[in-house]
């Protein structure tokens, strides 16, 4: 989690390496304005600064007034629409702010799982909305962004004053050179807020002080700047992480349930398909082939052969259809060629389908056996999804492993040509495939306008 | 019985379909197959059939509902045997369905039907008021009964002879079944009775009850 990174000075572990001898104080103190953390914080500020007031003043514009007109009798409902929209703002300004730490200061936060819809009415929706922790402390953070902006703005302003000081006795013989006899108003020296300037130079000697009134500034101003910036890591980790750990521990508790749930489920689909079918054929078979060791009789000439072959016939026919029947469930339960590897499994399923599929696989690392597992069978739903509801002419799959904040994602794109209009608030098969996925961490989101084309990604943990 | 009249309940169409045809080929009357609990009572009120075959899982839950029907038959048509035919073996379903009476009842797995001649004899065994328990539901009696002692006991032969009474075997058809003469099969009978502690009972439904009374107790 530090982002302090090696060779800096004020690096709490102790001399940069390569320093023969332990750092002083005083070139601590004289040397902090050049160290690379100065400069990255420093530069941080000032992305920071314009980000932290927008961010803020966007949330506070859609809060505000949304509390206000929920309080109202009559608002309620708008009032609490707009509570949730600033709540899903303040969730994507959090994870603008995550990136910016993570690129800027090296700063890693782990991001909240995302909002999990919740099935069901529309208020209970709201509710799971409105109860979304994470997007309520991504909401404290834009708007205790105000202040830290302001600190940082003056800490950018100790820079820029301190650098401005600096250059005065350079420009000044060029542009205040006095002429024999008059006398030269005082010049004032860059002072920072909240200070008024209590420095002046009448002469090149007076710019002189203000020179090292500047060096000063620049010696203020990494400590500042840390300081600000500081502040600013422990809001983020503490309000755009994660999450606490009790959080944490309810989700997954969440995701247990679903998981057993869903295994449970498919075992009592498995039987059911092997009571329904399978076992229904070998008894019919076994049923038919009973009566044609009757017809064809103990031994002698059978009494009726024209039956027994009838039903040799039936049995053998009840057979293949067992078989199929037998092979396709396997399937269902794990497909074989999933050890092959997703891009082999994925090319297999594209060959079966009934509209053209093409598949782009690029997966130079494999996933875990589940993560592939989840993503065939996401991949099987949605191809089924697409054939039977979209009206789709063709069909595109493509699996590819992304870096994503310094950790490898496995993404799969289904997207097809049909009519759209796919909702995972529609109680289709979106919303388990979006369980499924959700119990790993994974996320799923749907693009599908009226008239299409449709589009879901799917995105998967290298391991579950 | 030379003729039954029989109601078939299965929700599967192909077992439906093939049990018609195995039992109107040979010579029996299938009044109704239909393939759900409701259409099944209302079938044998209509028809009072001699025997009706009840798959145990039909919709629209798909869990039970063949057995309350069969429970409903044993209960409101006496006249009617009721054969309980399923893919799997509930010991305590066999319970529930003799529940003090064997007469007129039947357990037995779907996979017997692939012995065409014993699957009719047991239908006709259930028909005439005998009953028919699957050798499976027998052998789970056996296993989990608590007189494992007084089994021991017995010879092996004598559990062989145990065995087919408690699946609801007249003598005439334990001698079949073993290929030993009926004189035989009273012998081990008398014997088995003698060391289990049984009372003699008179008939073969009374006997069913006291064998599986023993094994279940």
């Amino acid at each position: 989690m530090s982002g302090t990174a090696p060779g800096d000075f004020a690096s709490p572990h102790g001399p940069a390496p390569g320093a023969d001898a332990p750092v002083t104080l005083a070139e601590r103190v004289l040397l902090a304005p050049f160290t690379p953390r100065a400069r990255r914080e420093g530069l941080y500020c000032l992305v920071s600064v314009p980000l932290g007031i927008a961010g803020c003043w966007a949330v506070a514009w859609v809060l505000g007034p949304s509390l206000l007109v929920s309080a109202s009798v009559l608002g309620t409902v708008v009032g609490l629409l707009g509570v949730v929209v600033a709540l899903r703002l303040a969730r994507r300004l959090g994870a603008l702010y995550r990136w910016v730490a993570a690129r800027m200061l090296g700063e890693q936060i782990t991001a909240p799982p995302p909002f999990r819809r919740a099935a069901g009415s529309i208020i209970v929706r709201l509710d799971a909305r409105l109860r979304d922790g994470a997007g309520w402390r991504a909401i404290g953070y834009t708007l205790l962004k105000l202040p830290l902006a302001v600190g940082q703005y003056l800490a950018l302003a100790f820079w820029a004053c301190g650098l401005a000081d600096m250059s005065y006795p350079v420009w000044w013989p060029l542009f205040r050179s006095p002429s024999p006899g008059a006398t030269l108003s005082a010049v004032s020296a860059a002072t920072p807020p909240p200070f008024g300037s209590f420095v002046h130079a009448t002469s090149w000697a007076g710019s002189l002080l203000v020179a090292i009134f500047g060096a000063a500034l620049l010696l203020i101003a990494p400590w500042l700047t840390r300081g600000v910036v500081t502040a600013d890591r422990w809001l983020a980790r503490s309000l755009l992480s994660a999450g606490t750990l009790t959080q944490r521990v309810r989700d997954l508790e969440q995701a247990r349930a679903r998981v057993v749930d869903d295994s449970v489920a498919l075992l009592r689909q498995v039987e059911r398909d092997l009571h329904d079918g399978a076992q229904v054929r070998l008894a019919a078979m076994a049923m038919n082939l009973g009566m044609a060791k009757e017809k064809l009789g103990a031994d002698g000439q059978p009494p009726d052969v024209r039956r027994a072959r009838e039903l040799v016939d039936a049995a053998h026919l009840g057979a293949k259809e067992a078989l199929v029947e037998l092979r396709e469930l396997v399937r269902g339960i794990h497909p074989p060629v999933l050890e092959v590897g997703l891009a082999e499994a994925l090319a297999t399923l594209a060959a079966g389908s009934a509209i053209p599929v093409q598949v782009r696989a690029e997966l130079p690392v494999r996933p875990t056996p589940a993560i592939e597992t989840i993503a065939y069978f996401c991949a099987a739903e949605l191809l089924a999804n697409a054939t039977k509801h979209s009206g789709a002419n063709k069909v595109d799959i493509s699996a590819e492993i992304i870096d994503c904040e310094r950790t490898s994602l496995l993404r799969l794109l289904v997207c097809d040509d049909g009519t759209g209009g796919a909702d995972p608030a529609g109680g289709s098969g979106l919303a388990g495939l979006e369980r499924r996925v959700g119990t790993v961490d994974g996320r799923l989101s749907v693009s599908s306008p009226a008239g299409g084309p449709t589009q879901i990604t799917i995105e998967l943990p290298m391991k579950a | 019985m030379d003729t039954m009249r029989v109601v078939i309940a299965e929700d599967a169409a192909l077992l439906r379909e093939g049990l018609t045809r195995l039992l109107e080929e040979r010579g029996h009357e299938v009044c109704a197959a239909v393939s759900d609990a409701g259409a099944l009572l209302a079938a044998v009120a209509e028809h009072k059939p001699d025997v009706a075959v009840v798959d145990i899982r039909m919709p629209p839950t798909h869990t039970d509902e063949g057995l309350r029907a069969a429970l409903r038959l044993r209960q409101d048509h006496s006249g009617t045997g009721v054969l309980v035919f399923s893919q799997y073996i509930e010991t305590r379903y066999a319970a529930r369905l003799l529940a003090g009476n064997a007469a007129g009842v039947g357990y037995l797995l779907k996979e017997r039907v692939a012995d065409v001649a014993d699957f009719v004899a047991a239908l006709t065994r259930v028909a005439d008021g005998g009953t028919a328990l699957d050798p499976e539901v027998v052998s789970q009696l056996f296993r989990a009964s608590r007189h494992a002692d007084g089994l021991a006991t017995l010879t092996r032969r004598e559990r062989d002879v145990l065995g087919l009474m408690a699946e609801g075997r007249s003598n005439a058809g334990i001698s079949a079944a073993l290929v030993i003469s009926g004189g035989a099969v009273e012998k081990h009978v008398a014997s088995i009775f003698g060391k289990l502690g049984l009372p003699p009972s008179e008939g073969d439904n009374r006997r069913v009850l006291a064998v599986l009374r023993y094994l279940g107790g």
